[in-house]
């Protein structure tokens, strides 16, 4: 069942990563998403890898497991990755499909140099990480 | 003899000593008058006016006064027209600006801001020590001991008013060869030469401006591109009337604005070579003059005073104060005048206070006074009780015409406290910054703002006991005037909690 | 703490938001910022209020406080603002001077502007973001 070019674009725009960034940028990162298929019990990412990408589930589901403690569970629209891409620090989880799941991904190399490229892009996600930082302050505050 | 006996305040004990006799060192002098608070003026010039004795060159200030405002010239609410007078109690001695001025122009000759300045202390009756230049400051006691050319003024309480007239140059390597800005000569001498200046603000375009008349070429560099007054909607960047070179580079006219930084002049057989490096992608630039002048700023000739504990900062080197103007590390240390846009005040979206201009810092001069006579010499403020019925109309009258919250925007606010027993005080115009840092008694206070588009609204900071001020934007109105039945019922409303125990 | 363009430039030479930057880039930085100093016990940033700005540390120390209760102190190199000026929000702490701040300040409308100028020091910024968000969520990374 292969991704549109269009459906993929509407999926990444969907992201509150990248909401409100043009339609230049998103033609951009659609250029270097790729589509990968997992199948269950399959690792997405593993605990200790330094960032290889920025996943989006488009299909299936997955856990987040750290040692043998589940820490949560990923389904559709769920994304994960984007910090580890930006600063570079191993993971401090592993994502294992438990369904067979088709995940949207944009490797990190390719990730950075969009955003060393594109300011707006760049902007955009800053906005993105701070509306969560922010939220998570309001959270702190109730 | 008798010239001699002339000259006030010899050396000796004071209460006070203010030094400078610019407009922040004459304003600062009639207030501490006003309150019968014992001072000496002393000034290294000849005669008062401070910086307006010599600059700018080319004849006109920055500032305007409108003889012709809808409003009485003798009533408060004409200094919003009237940004060059400095401020009297009595009527007959307000807006003298407005009485000199010749109808060629809004804004005033240099010479006419000297007469101005000149008349208004010898109507107030002020008097300065002229001739007597401070050399030295040290601590002794509870207060200071000032070395001056005339001999030594102790105090308890000492007032700097010695502007940001410093001229300043950096270090690049050639910068020692180059002339600065107040070196510029007689506009004809430059009559056909190819003009370099360095700096990018006021000074350097009103330079350009000055000169477009006589160069053959002007070249203007600075790292940054220039500002304008128009687009930052505020006096940060250059103001509409040096503008006249932008229109010269974008018509091709002979005037280059470059942004670029300067990595070293060297001299030629007939003049300069000035070596840019471009802010833009770095590549060299070489650019051939006959004259070179730097327009790169001035310092706050502060002498030993950082030797005394009192931090300065910046490329102007301006003193660390507190919201009163007083010296962040040495109490009863004070500053008035120019020195005062160290204070930034709540710059929101930016923009600085009018506090580097006499329509800023006249105000100042008055909140820095009261302040210094509470705290070094007990005074208690009078205070006016207000009507709580009339209290929304007071607050709107004052947000549509005083003239310290249209001149001082965001940084001065008109404050009342609301007390549960007495009903409302009038605690009169404060610094904004200390009142919504301050904790106290319920209080309102409101000011005059503006922001990133241009809208200019009134803006109100609501205190209830113990909690932080809370702010709530007014809408605009398209002529400035504040007294609507919705700007009423809004303000009403938001009073409501704060005045709730004044409400009997 | 008066410091020569010179200084002021090996200062922020020295800074991790500024590291990429070559010396005509710092120095536009130098003259874009304005130099601020506030004394101890100010607010620098104020909980809801409108049109705050963003600001670099050269020297001194805060305390970032949300309904007056400490969440972190931030120090020299470290810079804040950036979030309510991209968010177009008004701050959600108050940012206090616990002793006095020497700071570079940039009006927060040229921010944006200033950003996409400096990519490098946007990246720098994100990283920052990036690692104060990690904290909060750290199975994501």
């Amino acid at each position: 069942m292969p991704i549109s070019v269009d459906e993929k674009a509407a999926a990444l725009a969907s992201l509150p990563l990248f909401q409100g960034a043009s339609d230049e940028s998103l033609a951009r990162l659609c250029n270097v998403t790729g589509e990968v298929e997992y199948s269950a019990g399959q690792f997405v990412v593993r605990q200790g890898q330094v960032g290889s990408g920025l996943y989006l589930i488009v299909s299936g589901a997955a856990r987040v497991v750290s040692g043998s403690h589940e820490l949560a569970t990923l389904g559709p629209g769920d994304f994960f990755g984007e910090l580890t891409v930006i600063d570079q620090q191993p993971r401090t989880a592993s994502v294992q499909a438990t369904q067979d799941t088709v995940c949207l991904a944009v490797a990190s190399w390719d990730l950075l140099d969009l955003l060393k490229s594109d300011s707006a892009l760049a902007l955009n996600l800053i906005r993105g990480l701070a509306a969560r930082v922010r939220s998570n302050a309001e959270h702190h505050r109730h | 003899m008798a010239e001699l006996e002339e000259r006030p305040f010899p050396p000796g004990e004071y209460p006070v000593v203010v030094v400078g006799s610019g407009p922040g060192g004459l304003q600062t002098s009639y207030f501490l008058r006003r309150l019968g608070i014992e001072h000496a003026v002393l000034s290294a010039d000849k005669s008062a006016g401070g910086m307006f004795r010599q600059f700018p060159f080319f004849q006109r200030l920055l500032s305007w006064t409108k003889p012709f405002g809808h409003l009485d010239r003798h009533d408060r609410r004409y200094e919003w027209y009237d940004w060059n007078s400095l401020l009297a109690v009595e009527p007959e001695n307000r807006a003298i600006m407005a009485e000199l001025m010749d109808g060629s122009s809004s804004f005033p000759s240099r010479p006419e801001m000297e007469q101005n300045l000149a008349t208004y202390a010898q109507r107030t009756g002020l008097q300065v020590r002229y001739g007597c230049r401070w050399e030295s400051t040290r601590r002794e006691g509870n207060g200071f001991a000032l070395g001056t050319s005339d001999g030594e003024y102790r105090c308890r309480v000492a007032v700097f008013a010695v502007g940001v007239a410093e001229p300043w140059k950096p270090d690049t390597p050639g910068f020692e060869d180059v002339a600065h800005y107040v070196d510029t000569r007689e506009a004809a001498s430059y009559a056909g030469k190819r003009l370099f200046i360095a700096g990018k603000q006021n000074s350097g375009f009103e330079l350009a401006t000055g000169l477009l008349p006589w160069a053959q070429r002007i070249v203007l560099a600075s790292p940054r591109p220039a500002k304008l007054s128009v687009n930052t909607h505020s006096l940060l960047g250059v103001r509409a009337r040096y503008v006249q070179p932008v229109e010269d580079e974008v018509l091709g006219g002979g005037v280059f604005i470059l942004n670029a930084s300067i990595d070293r002049v060297e001299r030629t057989v007939d003049g300069f070579r000035v070596h840019c490096l471009r802010s833009e992608g770095g590549t060299e630039l070489t650019v051939e003059a006959d004259e070179v002048i730097a327009a790169t700023g001035f310092t706050s000739p502060l002498l030993d005073l950082p030797e005394l504990g009192v931090s300065v900062f910046g490329q102007s080197r301006l003193p660390s104060m507190t919201n009163f103007w007083e010296s962040a590390q040495v109490p009863g240390i004070y500053f008035a005048g120019t020195i005062g846009q160290g204070v930034p005040g709540m710059k929101k979206y930016g923009l600085p206070s009018n506090s580097g201009a006499v329509h800023g810092g006249r105000y100042n001069a008055r909140i820095m006074v009261d302040h210094l006579a509470r705290t070094h010499f007990g005074h208690r403020p009078e205070r006016v009780q207000l009507p709580l019925d009339g209290l929304v109309d007071y607050l709107l009258e004052e947000v549509t015409h005083a003239p310290e919250l249209w001149n001082q925007k965001s940084y001065l606010a008109r404050a009342v406290s609301l007390d549960e027993q007495a009903g409302p005080y009038d605690d009169g115009i404060v610094p904004l910054a200390h009142f919504v840092d301050e904790e106290g008694p319920p209080a309102v206070a409101i000011t005059v703002e503006t922001d990133d588009k241009g809208s200019i609204h009134p803006a109100v900071y609501v205190r209830e006991r113990g909690r932080p001020a809370v702010e709530t934007l007014l809408d605009p109105h398209p002529l400035h005037d504040f007294r609507t039945p919705d700007h009423r019922r809004r303000l009403a409303d938001l009073l409501k909690g704060a005045t709730a125990g004044a409400v009997r | 703490m008066a410091l020569s363009p010179q200084q002021l430039v090996d200062t922020l030479s020295g800074l991790t938001l500024f590291a990429d930057l070559s010396r005509p880039q710092l120095e536009q930085v130098a003259h874009k910022m304005s130099e601020e100093s506030f004394p101890e016990g100010q607010r620098i940033l104020r909980q809801g209020f409108t049109g705050s700005g963003f600001y670099v540390i050269l020297d001194g120390e805060v305390a970032i406080r949300i309904d007056g209760n400490e969440v972190a102190r931030l120090a020299k190199g470290d810079f804040f603002g950036e979030m309510s000026v991209l968010l177009g929000e008004p701050p959600v702490a108050d940012v206090v001077a616990l002793r006095q701040l020497h700071a570079l300040h940039l009006g927060g409308p040229e921010l944006e502007g200033f950003l996409s100028e400096h990519p490098t020091v946007m990246f720098r910024m994100l990283k920052t973001v990036a690692m104060r968000l990690r904290n909060a969520s750290r199975w994501r990374s």
